[in-house]
């Protein structure tokens, strides 16, 4: 359908399902820029902050404890893993680290599917988050704008947290050069601990965020991650601006493509990350030479 | 029957173990809860993951999108059959091969552009594109989600005998062959120079490159080859049960396989064939023997993660890792015992030249050559000249743009401004391939070795670059064959003095062996020209000696342009002496004239200033 | 060590040995002779007992249609076993097992994948000489067990197969189907429509893309046009897509007044919960042509009111007929849930398995399969059924069923009012309408 108020209500449509790409999609880059690891349980990890959410939401009722819930359990979740089975996997070849990320994906899928079975959970947007509302040239739902809201601030955090604390110093010199860090006396190790965490509790968070409007089943993560590779690459591998841009990108793209036809929305986000690389092989963002 | 030679026997060795396994598997597989299906499935993994190998294992290129060919193999070889085009199933293969290997051409020459995990994420897009055209717009031909049912089993006319696949053993029987022949096939392309070249491109292609391989032809030639074999397993898919099916093209199949080869063992083209009996088989056992359920898959994801943390080099690698434990190979010390012998040279030892010294004019003539990074200027107008058999030094601060000068003489950057003749012809711009193939070849300040080879090895992917050109596609005479190539290995390594170290892998060398190997290999492509940036760099004084000496030995066939911060070797081998500074040339003149110069003892004393 | 192998697995390495050692000589040339080997006959009928191989999504995004479809298939084993009193009301000639014979199985995951449905099943056929094997929640995954099944001379029946070509242009002698498809929802639906929501209406149909979807949507659009609806718009939507807010805008934005949702699985439960999200359920009215078993739990009540909905069965039909009553109680007593469509398949498929072959009087294929095509007609949990013989697909009731309002639910599963229940000669095609050939029988 081509008009001008459907133009301009999937334009900022691409624009809401892009902030919530880019939320998840932030965990991935990150981790990626810092350990070299493409993180594949990116998706399960996803997937476990919206059941930590829903557990959560069950006991307190509460989204914002719900949010927390999802978030902390996540990060304490990555803390595990990578203490027992990614650090021994830093100096060996990327496939091997790829495919054991896979693997740790399939088990917490599984581990899910057992305690929870295959039948959709639901968690429900903050009561006063319910309904629509109206923009003028669209009608949207209340919760996918809270959603922006919640996403900018987010992003705004991570923002700070890497760009304005020491902290965050080391860890964006760990993703320009990881050598230099332990040259300069910080403990590599914990550096890449603690990013794995972090990584780890964005794609919680987003898992909660998400859980009220996508089911939470234990097969969500596999969806999205594919599309979450996908930004990150638009936007420049280990790249935290990259990703933002990527994930707001790849959300027009879909919306856009949907106006034409709908059935190739998700195809031309391959196709146009295929273009993306034949004319800017580092993505958008990203650091040439790092692959 | 008896095998002419105990040599031919251990080369085909492997292939009459294979040929034994696939033999003796009928009769063993039931005792292990192995059916016919079974067997059959794991030879199309197997033969799906041979091409895989060749592109993953030995070219070092993993792709995440070999569905996107085995899918395009599949339904084209389903098509031709189920809709009464083709009647033979062998001619439906081979145009699904065919095709499947067209598409790989297609997708290679845009994906390998790129290479580590963006080539994995093209290469992923291009399956996703390809199953959506399959699934969507072409859905009345691939019959969408539903796939093709009723493909054909081959039947073959030999005379009055008439020979019918069909499914259960004779299935197995008719793919175990196209395995074997598949398996034969791909010896002989890892074999042949192609496959040493691939080895290369997979250990440092940056050096493969500067050696003269055109190594994007290669690794276009691995990915073809990759996809032939994923296309013709898709057909023998569809053909071997009757049915192919639309997740042909999934993610799931690209990432099952890369799966199984690295559980198996990638570079040895069986492992993924041994992943794959291990993948299938525990799907069965945990499912149907143990009575899992649906947590089978939760035990699989943790035999996968085990396996992968604790199997290094997959089942294959960890057996030939037991294998050399057990029969540990002939003892290298002897060869240390020689290198600490005075070098057993003395006779005159010749490297090879491939333009001999005969044309008058320059070797080697530079004019007005800058070059620009942003706001920096690396190097500025720089004239340069080099006569034909003459040694030249390019000594100059740190910092005064030598190895930028050097790497634009050699194509490995393109200059900003100015221009290279090289034996009168224009070499600008021409690239580090090209550069080499005419003769123009540098050993690098730092190591660039093929890591994982042996010292021959090493050697013989530089040999070949030069009797081969810069690519060819002989995939069938194996690498030993090449008319020249082995005794210009020898030549080589008796000059740098690694004879005895030979068989040897890289790894294992001494720094001041490594040194020599590095400058074998730009010796082994037979320059006329040689560039040699800092040789004797980290060498003890010893080593330096010997250095020297071959330096000098191996100047009387070519001209010769070195980098070095060692004044006083650079003064008494070289005939001129040319010196850099800030990125221009700040003198030039013989080492006497240069020790003298008021300019150049400013711009060192000044160095030494500023610091 | 042919000796041995005939001792150790008797059948199959006759296959296994004349296969491997003549290369496939064997030519099909045995003629009608009763007893003539054929699949897995004589082989897997020999013993005290007969196993049947069932493949069915144990995990992935059908994980629980899968499942339900298990239980019905094995409550189906166990009053066979048993002899139990409802199974013998739909084959009234079992007393015991089938055939006197005890049914064993084995149960493989999918993944609702063809090709692993196909790698589990072929395993079941010759290591455990499997003479029957079932189970389906997808067409795709049906389709391919349809050309197994007939390939390999063994009885297929599918779980939930909703595409037309099961017993359509992708039949097969060896297939029979319980289940409704496509053409039966929609031409069961589109009069209860028009007679609850009314004429001319405008549609906006979600549709995913892949062949059932397409089909599906072709149907409605073809059986309402007669009641002057028209479709606004058809928002073809990738399959498994979690996020479907580009398609819904545009629904939303078409200015229809029914908004037809032909997602099936995790793609309806998102889909729905998302047009609700949109505001999309509060202006137009949902209509699902071909229901997922579960997508009311799995969306809740509040979102499924006034949702019309075709399907093959509800439990509360349970309340007008004996044989679903006891069905639904001894399913419920087992398994502590009331059973979906699924399961009722399940238990029918296996019930009437067990009749035809008690009426062959043997477990020879071919004769089973002409007992199945007599079209013999039993009561069952649905009514009164049986197999057409031109196609091998269940004549049986069409339910179309309404979402209740929360409020006026008797219990927590009680969803839906059952508004029709159409019968099913009246809805099917001529059989010949999707070129169904069944192929021979040996």
């Amino acid at each position: 359908m081509l008009n001008w108020s459907n133009f301009a209500a999937q334009l900022f449509n691409g624009l809401a399902t892009g902030a919530l790409l880019a939320l998840i999609s932030v965990g991935l880059t990150i981790i990626y820029g810092t350990l070299g690891v493409l993180n594949l349980a990116h998706g399960a990890l996803f997937m476990l902050g919206g059941y930590a959410g829903f557990v959560a939401f069950q006991a307190t009722h509460s989204f914002l404890l719900a949010l927390l819930a999802g978030a902390g359990f996540v990060m304490l979740a990555g803390l595990l893993i990578e203490w027992v089975v990614v650090r021994h996997f830093y100096a060996r070849p990327a496939e091997d680290q790829i495919l054991v990320t896979f693997g740790i994906g399939i088990v917490l899928v599984e581990l899910v599917r057992a305690a929870f079975g295959s039948l959709a959970q639901t968690m429900p947007p903050p009561a006063w988050a319910a309904g629509v509302t109206s923009l003028g040239f669209l009608i949207y739902p209340t919760y996918r704008l809270l959603v922006m809201g919640i996403v900018a601030a987010s992003l705004l955090a991570l923002y700070l947290v890497l760009y304005r604390t020491r902290i965050g110093m080391v860890v964006r010199a760990g993703i320009e050069d990881a050598g230099m860090v332990s040259i300069l006396g910080i403990d590599v190790q914990r550096v890449f601990l603690l990013v794995f965490g972090i990584g780890a509790m964005a794609a919680g968070f987003a898992g909660v965020v998400n859980a009220p409007i996508v089911s939470i089943m234990p097969d969500v993560g596999d969806n999205i991650l594919v599309e979450c590779f996908v930004v990150v690459v638009i936007g420049g591998v280990g790249s935290f601006p990259g990703a933002v841009a990527g994930g707001l990108i790849a959300g027009e793209i879909m919306s856009l493509t949907a106006m034409f036809d709908p059935s190739y929305s998700a195809v031309m986000l391959f196709a146009a990350m295929t273009l993306v690389l034949a004319l800017r092989p580092q993505g958008l963002f990203g650091v040439a030479g790092r692959e | 029957m008896r095998l002419a030679s105990s040599d031919v026997r251990r080369r085909i060795l492997p292939e009459l173990a294979l040929a034994l396994v696939l033999l003796l598997a009928p009769l063993i597989a039931p005792w292990v809860g192995f059916t016919a299906d079974l067997l059959s499935r794991i030879l199309v993994w197997g033969l799906f993951g041979i091409g895989f190998d060749i592109l993953f294992g030995y070219t070092g290129l993993l792709s995440f999108g070999q569905a996107a060919v085995f899918g395009v193999g599949g339904f084209i070889t389903a098509y031709l059959l189920t809709n009464g085009l083709i009647d033979s199933v062998l001619v439906a293969l081979l145009l699904g091969t065919l095709a499947a290997a067209a598409a790989g051409v297609l997708i290679g020459l845009l994906a390998l552009r790129r290479t580590g995990i963006y080539f994995a994420m093209i290469t992923l897009a291009f399956a996703e594109m390809f199953f959506f055209i399959e699934n969507s717009p072409l859905a009345a031909f691939t019959g969408g989600e539903n796939g093709l049912p009723g493909v054909a089993s081959p039947r073959f006319a030999l005379g009055g005998f008439v020979l019918d696949i069909r499914s259960g053993w004779s299935m197995y029987g008719f793919l175990a062959v196209c395995f074997f022949l598949g398996y034969v096939l791909a010896r002989r392309i890892v074999a042949s120079s192609v496959g040493r070249v691939l080895i290369a491109i997979r250990d440092n292609p940056l050096r493969a490159r500067a050696l003269g391989h055109a190594i994007g032809a290669y690794k276009l030639a691995a990915f073809t080859i990759a996809a032939a074999y994923a296309g013709l397993a898709g057909g023998l898919l569809g053909v071997m049960q009757g049915y192919m099916p639309p997740e042909a093209f999934t993610f799931d199949t690209s990432g099952q396989l890369v799966m199984q080869t690295v559980i198996g063992g990638a570079g040895s083209l069986i492992g993924p064939l041994v992943g794959a009996a291990i993948w299938l088989w525990l799907r069965d056992v945990l499912q149907n023997t143990l009575g899992l359920g649906p947590a089978w898959k939760l035990v699989l994801g943790l035999v996968f993660v085990l396996l992968v943390t604790f199997l290094r080099r997959g089942v294959v690698g960890g057996v030939q890792l037991a294998w050399h434990r057990l029969r540990p190979p002939p003892e290298p010390v002897a060869a240390a015992v020689v290198d600490a012998s005075p070098r057993a040279e003395v006779v005159e030892l010749h490297a090879p030249v491939r333009h001999p010294l005969r044309e008058n004019g320059p070797a080697l003539e530079v004019t007005g050559l800058s070059k620009r990074y942003g706001g920096l200027l690396a190097n500025s107008d720089i004239a340069f000249t080099v006569e034909r058999g003459e040694l030249r030094g390019v000594i100059g601060p740190n910092g005064a743009g030598k190895s930028t000068f050097f790497k634009m003489l050699t194509g490995e950057v393109a200059p900003s401004a100015g221009q290279i003749l090289f034996n009168g012809q224009d070499i600008t711009g021409h690239g580090v391939t090209d550069v080499c193939q005419r003769g123009l070849s540098k050993s690098y300040q730092i190591n660039q070795l093929f890591g994982r080879l042996t010292v021959r090895q090493n050697l013989e992917i530089a040999v070949l670059a030069e009797r081969r050109g810069r690519f060819r596609l002989d995939l069938w005479r194996p690498a030993a064959r090449v008319p020249g190539a082995a005794a210009r290995v020898e030549q080589v390594l008796a000059l740098v003095d690694l004879a005895a170290r030979a068989d040897l892998p890289v790894s294992v060398l001494a720094y001041g062996e490594k040194r020599r190997l590095e400058i074998g290999l730009a010796l082994a492509t037979a320059p006329s020209m040689l560039l040699l940036d800092e040789p004797l760099a980290g060498m003890s004084p010893q080593e330096r000696v010997e250095t020297v000496k071959l330096l000098r030995q191996i100047g009387r066939d070519r001209t010769l342009v070195v980098v070095e911060h060692d004044m006083d070797a650079m003064f008494e081998l070289a005939g001129r002496i040319t010196v850099l500074c800030e990125g221009r040339v700040l003198a030039e003149g013989t080492p006497a004239e240069i020790q003298q110069s008021r300019a150049v003892q400013e711009a060192y004393l000044g160095g030494v200033h500023a610091a | 060590m042919d000796e041995h192998h005939r001792n150790d697995t008797d059948g199959m390495s006759r296959r296994a040995v004349l296969g491997g050692l003549a290369g496939g000589l064997l030519l099909p040339t045995f003629a009608a002779a009763e007893d003539a080997p054929i699949g897995t006959y004589p082989a897997g009928a020999t013993g005290d007992s007969v196993f049947v191989g069932i493949t069915v999504p144990l995990t992935g995004a059908y994980a629980a249609q899968g499942q339900d479809v298990r239980k019905g298939f094995e409550l189906a084993v166990e009053h066979l076993n048993t002899g139990n009193e409802l199974i013998r009301k739909l084959s009234p000639l079992t007393k015991r097992g089938v055939l006197g014979k005890t049914v064993s199985f084995g149960v493989a995951d999918s993944e609702a994948k063809p090709n692993t449905a196909i790698q589990a099943q072929s395993r079941f056929i010759t290591q455990n000489k499997a003479i029957m094997i079932a189970g389906s929640v997808s067409s795709a995954v049906a389709v391919a067990l349809n050309k197994l099944a007939q390939r390999e001379k063994v009885i297929y029946l599918p779980g939930i197969s909703g595409s037309n070509d099961t017993t359509g242009k992708d039949c097969v002698r060896y297939g029979f189907r319980t289940c409704f498809y496509g053409y039966t929802a929609a031409a069961a639906l589109a009069p209860v429509l028009a007679r609850e929501i009314g004429h001319n209406k405008k549609v906006a149909y979600l549709t995913p893309d892949y062949t059932f979807g397409h089909t599906v949507q072709q149907s409605v659009e073809a059986f309402t046009k007669g009641f002057g609806w028209t479709t606004a718009t058809n928002q073809v939507a990738p399959l498994g897509a979690p996020d479907f807010s580009t398609f819904l805008l545009n629904i939303a934005n078409s200015g229809a007044d029914i908004f037809v949702d032909i997602g099936f699985g995790a793609d309806a439960v998102n889909s729905v919960k998302q047009a609700k999200q949109f505001g999309i359920l509060d202006k137009m009215k949902l209509v699902v042509p071909y229901n997922t078993p579960f997508l009311a739990q799995q969306v809740g009540a509040q979102l499924m009111q006034g949702v019309y909905a075709s399907s093959d069965f509800w439990w509360t039909y349970s309340e007008q007929n004996e044989i679903a009553r006891m069905f639904v109680a001894a399913f419920e007593e087992k398994y502590h849930y009331k059973p979906e469509f699924g399961a009722d398949d399940g238990y029918l498929q296996f019930a009437f398995w067990a009749d035809a072959v008690e009426r062959a009087g043997t477990f020879y294929p071919p004769a089973v399969i002409k007992a199945y095509e007599a079209e013999v007609r039993r009561p069952s949990t649905v009514g009164e059924v049986y197999f057409r013989a031109a196609d091998h697909q269940l004549v049986r009731p069409i339910f179309v069923l309404r979402g209740k309002a929360p409020a006026a639910m008797k219990g927590p599963d009680d969803y839906y009012d059952i508004v029709e229940l159409t019968p099913g000669a009246s809805v099917m095609q001529p059989p010949t309408l999707f070129g169904c050939k069944l192929g021979p029988y040996t």
